[in-house]
């Protein structure tokens, strides 16, 4: 065979070559289909007035206008007041909530516990993580009377939840090797629990306590909407009565404070994480 | 490490105690208001899970159930194009990544009900300010989500689409946004759970959903519909989310 007819075939070849057509993905269109039908279902069934939407962005900018356009400075201590206690109800929030849900973390790996356990405790930290804070904080009002007691114990109940299921999952990704090797050093299970997976786990647990004490300052902020404390009770009333700059000062304070705290409360977190730099142990 | 920890131990006492710039926290005042007989437990105790045969429990959970899904495709569909600025990889220049970081840093740290609270200032009260408040939380978080992750994507396709000649928005739909979708689906499932969760609290401000029926029953002091209604709730809540970890497990 010649170097041409050679060149010649393959030109053939190539003239005759057809792309691959592409597989249909079926997946895609019925995600598609579902997603579209979905909101125009909801958007034409739901009772929404929609003739007001053209009037939001203007009466937003008003209502804008209003809270920053004269800040006094005089709200400022106030709001900060408030604001610090909704700090102060994250915190202790956070802390009733890893008390609890330290030792649940454990009934709920199941590379520690049996499985009655695991099965039972897991469904007990399910319960509070589908309900929300402000739900608990409306239970919990005439209980223990307006005031941060209520909203605190709405937190830490909620938050329970959340960091129980976590730091169990956390727990159940830890290395089996020290765990066979504190077993087969005859070590029972509360030493193979305290000197096998703790080590492990406890940098990935406390930062997600940390994590979550971020994300319970925002949920604190609005507790008081409902009377639990916080800054919250400022925000809705200063609203509701139409005094617009104190609103303005409130809604500044929370945003500051909460970017605030979420940066240094990542930065910890990260350190946590990481262990300690190697400079810093010579 | 001990000055940490002792930071943190006066931290926590500073806040809990019971002084000028304390909570005022008390076990034992938790103890006396739980054993004490009070409405809210005599409710749970007697719960009426007839509340949710009601016809104003149905429209409740519909109206929650349309919220969520609008607000949610709505919030995520805006929040993809956010998140390619909000890193430094997909924005065109510095000066956009900063404005849409800065814009969404402060989105994200206004809570949903706050959103509601001024939504229902502006347009009140009804399902549309609902819908506005959710939709704005899904925008921060979608946002921030997504745009975490593209910071995380291979390089390798991105400098592949630069060296032949790709331009930006090329380099954006060929080498990131196929690295992407995958998470970005399943944050935006994330966030319809999120959505559907929080529209249970809108009602309480007057921004419709099931909240607004679980403050009626709460205003006429009707506990065991109450807990009917939020019973009702959780099983919504858990069988989507289930529903959503398996389709989000499909994905990933």
């Amino acid at each position: 065979m010649s170097g041409t007819e050679t060149q010649r075939v393959a030109d053939e070849r190539f003239r005759d070559a057809v792309r691959p057509e592409k597989p249909f993905n079926w997946f895609r269109l019925t995600v598609t289909v579902a997603v579209v039908a979905g909101f125009l279902g909801a958007s034409l069934s739901v009772d929404a007035r929609w003739e007001r939407l053209p009037e939001v962005p203007g009466e937003l900018w008003n209502i804008f206008g209003l809270m920053f356009g004269d800040l006094d400075l005089a709200d400022l201590p106030d709001a900060l007041d408030s604001m610090w206690e909704s700090v102060g109800i994250a915190w202790i929030g956070t802390m009733i909530a890893a008390a609890l849900s330290f030792p649940l973390a454990f009934l709920a790996a199941r590379n520690v516990s049996g499985r009655v356990s695991v099965v039972v405790t897991r469904q007990l930290l399910n319960i509070p993580r589908a309900i929300p804070e402000i739900i608990f904080a409306v239970a919990l009002i005439p209980i223990f009377g307006l005031g941060p007691l209520a909203g605190t114990v709405a937190i830490g109940l909620s938050s329970t939840g959340t960091i129980g299921k976590l730091s169990a999952e956390i727990i159940e990704g830890c290395d089996h090797g020290p765990m066979e090797a504190a077993d087969a050093a005859g070590g029972s299970k509360p030493q193979l629990v305290r000197w096998a997976v703790m080590p492990q786990v406890m940098p990935e647990i406390i930062a997600f306590w940390l994590y979550r004490f971020e994300v319970n300052i925002r949920a604190s902020a609005v507790l008081g909407v409902v009377g639990a404390g916080g800054i919250g009770t400022m925000l809705q009333q200063s609203i509701e009565f139409r005094q617009w700059a104190s609103a303005g000062m409130a809604l500044i304070v929370v945003v500051l404070v909460t970017i605030l705290i979420d940066m240094a409360s990542g930065a910890i977190r990260r350190r946590i994480i990481r262990g300690p730099r190697p400079a810093a142990q010579t | 490490m001990i000055g940490g920890l002792i930071g943190l131990v006066g931290f926590t006492v500073a806040a809990g105690a019971d002084w000028r710039y304390g909570i005022g926290f008390s076990v034992t005042e938790i103890w006396d208001g739980l054993t004490r007989s009070n409405a809210p437990m005599r409710g749970l105790a007697e719960i009426d899970l007839g509340a949710l045969t009601g016809s104003r429990a149905r429209d409740g959970f519909l109206e929650t159930l349309q919220m969520a899904v609008m607000s949610s495709i709505a919030g995520a569909l805006i929040a993809l194009p956010l998140a390619l600025f909000n890193s430094k990889l997909g924005a065109p220049n510095r000066a956009v990544y900063a404005v849409v970081k800065l814009l969404n840093n402060v989105i994200r740290a206004i809570p949903d009900l706050l959103w509601a609270l001024l939504f229902v200032a502006a347009v009140s009260i009804g399902a549309l300010p609902g819908i506005l408040a959710l939709f704005f939380f899904s925008l921060g978080v979608v946002t921030k989500l997504t745009s975490d992750t593209i910071d995380g994507i291979d390089h390798g396709p991105v400098e592949a689409a630069r060296a032949s000649g790709a331009s930006h928005p090329q380099m954006l739909r060929f080498a990131v946004l196929p690295q992407i979708l995958p998470a970005y689906t399943s944050f935006s499932m994330y966030c319809f759970e999120l959505n559907l969760r929080a529209s249970a609290v809108l009602g309480f401000v007057g921004a419709g959903g099931i909240g607004t029926v679980i403050d009626f029953y709460r205003g006429q002091g009707q506990w065991d519909r109450v807990w009917g209604v939020v019973a009702g709730f959780l099983v919504v809540v858990i069988v989507v989310e289930r529903i959503s970890a398996v389709l989000r497990k499909r994905l990933l």
